[in-house]
Order: C-alpha cells, then sequence, then structure tokens
C-alpha cells in the first residue's frame, strides 16, 4: 500500500501548495487594499507631504504674479491665508472718543483729522474756544478785540496769515512789555 | 404585456446533473471553508507575516509606487501587481513550512 499512500503524499503536497498559494494570493490583495486606500486618502503623511506643499505653493505663487486674472474685479475678493474675505474700507463701527459720534473705523482718521484738529476746519473750531482760552489768561488782552478768525488764521496757516502772524507777535510784544 | 417579459427557463433540470463532477481541490475548499479552517489559516499566515516584516516589506513597496505614479494615480490592481511576484518569493521558509504543514494535516484529517 505504499504506492497509494505516496499518491497521497503527493497530491497532498500538491494540494498543500495551491491552498497555500491561495491564501497567500488572499492576503496580497488585502495588503494591496490597505495600502491603496492609505494612498488615497492621503494618510500616509510622508508620502507627498513636501511635494504636495511644493506644488500647492508654486501654484500660489503663479496665481499671485499673475496679475491678469485677479485685477480690478477679483481684488476685492481675495482670500488670505485663513480663507476670508476683507472688504477694502473697514467697516466696523464704533464710537469716537473725542466727539462721542459713531464713525466707521475706516473713516476713522479722516475723522479725527477734523475732530481733533489738524484740518482747516477743525482748528477753525476749536482754537474758538482756545483762544478765548488765552485771551482769558493774558490779562485783558487788547487783543482780544481781534477778529477770531484773524486770531486762528495767524496761528495755524503760514500761508494763510503770515502778516497776520507777524502782525499778531508784534502787536502782542510791544503790549506785553511794560 | 407576456410578450415583453422573457424569462430564461428555471433551471431546475440543469441543477441536478453539472457538466463535470466537482475537482478535489473543490471539495477540500469547501471542507476548508465550513470547517472554519480556512480562515484560521489566514489568520496564522497573516500573524506570522506580520511579525517577520514581510508585511511592512510589501507596505514600503506599495509607497515607493504610489510615490512615483502619483498618489491618486494607483489602482489596487496595480499595488497586487507590483506586490505579488517579490511577495511570494519572498516568503521565509519557517513560515512557509509552518503553513503547509498544518493544511497537510488537515487534509490528512479530513480522510480523503
Amino acid at each position: 500500500m505504499a504506492a497509494p499512500n505516496e499518491d497521497n503524499l503527493s497530491s497532498h503536497s500538491q494540494l498543500s501548495s495551491q491552498f497555500f498559494g491561495e491564501l497567500l494570493d488572499s492576503i496580497i490583495v488585502d495588503v494591496a487594499s490597505e495600502c491603496h486606500r492609505i494612498a488615497r486618502l492621503g494618510l500616509d503623511r510622508s508620502l507627498d507631504d513636501e511635494e504636495e506643499e511644493l506644488r500647492l505653493s508654486a501654484q500660489a505663487r503663479a496665481r499671485v504674479a499673475d496679475p491678469s486674472s485677479s485685477g480690478e474685479t477679483t481684488s476685492k475678493y481675495v482670500l488670505d491665508i485663513f480663507g476670508q474675505t476683507h472688504p477694502p474700507v473697514a467697516n466696523e463701527i464704533f464710537d469716537c472718543m473725542n466727539c462721542g459720534r459713531s464713525i466707521m473705523a475706516g473713516r476713522f482718521a479722516p475723522h479725527l483729522e477734523k475732530c481733533m484738529g489738524k484740518g482747516r476746519k477743525a482748528r477753525l473750531k476749536a482754537t474758538r474756544s482756545s483762544t478765548a482760552a488765552q485771551n482769558r489768561y493774558s490779562r485783558g488782552n487788547p487783543l482780544s478785540n481781534h477778529s477770531p478768525s484773524s486770531n486762528s488764521n495767524s496761528m495755524n496757516r503760514l500761508s494763510n496769515g503770515t502778516s497776520h502772524v507777524a502782525g499778531y507777535e508784534y502787536s502782542n510784544g510791544t503790549i506785553e512789555e511794560p | 404585456m407576456r410578450s415583453s417579459v422573457k424569462r430564461p427557463p428555471t433551471p431546475d433540470a440543469e441543477e441536478e446533473e453539472q457538466d463535470r463532477e466537482p475537482t478535489l481541490q473543490e471539495i477540500i475548499n469547501i471542507k476548508l471553508v465550513e470547517s472554519g479552517e480556512k480562515e484560521r489559516l489566514k489568520e496564522l499566515l497573516r500573524e506570522r507575516l506580520v511579525e517577520c516584516g514581510w508585511k511592512d516589506e510589501m507596505k514600503t513597496l506599495c509607497r515607493a509606487f504610489a510615490r512615483k505614479r502619483g498618489r491618486n494615480n494607483v489602482t489596487v490592481d496595480d499595488l497586487v501587481h507590483v506586490i505579488t511576484p517579490k511577495g511570494r518569493a519572498s516568503i521565509p521558509d519557517s513560515v512557509k513550512a509552518e503553513l503547509l504543514q498544518r493544511i497537510r494535516s488537515f487534509l490528512a484529517s479530513t480522510a480523503l
């Protein structure tokens, strides 16, 4: 009965190898499927991390350097790195601490100019009160006869009131001298 | 109405006699599956291949291939073809021997 046993053995080993091959192929497919998933989902951080970053930054650079597409119309809607858009004029509203009015943030600087006295008209209304104070302090200054407009002009704008300034100063000096 | 429904006749007669006898391999395959031995064998093989680093080698091959081809241009089929030759060849002998031994003892136990 050795022959049938040998036959059995050889067929057994052949069958075994076949089954082993089948098992192995099945496991290979599993591994391939797993790696495919990792690749497609981008779960392997080192896979194309740097390549992706390089590509994206090259894209962004091209987009920035290209003035034609993002010219006039889309300049308002350009995204920053957080994906936010900002209007060209800041539109938050708050109260001016000087005059108490509601001011839009983007218009705050010009407002302050007028409100606190850098501008011409602002100086007018500001020094109306400040020269009044000055007049009080300088002991009945006869210069109070001068019209407020000429005073303020001479204080502020050399171009406007140069002659006035000269006149003012001299007259001031003259009168102050004992 | 009747003419639009065209179903093939139920293959009652054809089921009873098949064109060929199931091969020995098919019979054993069915026995392997039904007894749960196939699943156990597969898990054993998987475990051994992980332990000996075979799986990591295969994953590395896949990663390199994906990097070269571009991560989104890869199919499962590609990866199978990438792994199979190297995979089949790099099985450690001890692992192969262990599995073959187990399969053979199963074959013997099913009283062929």
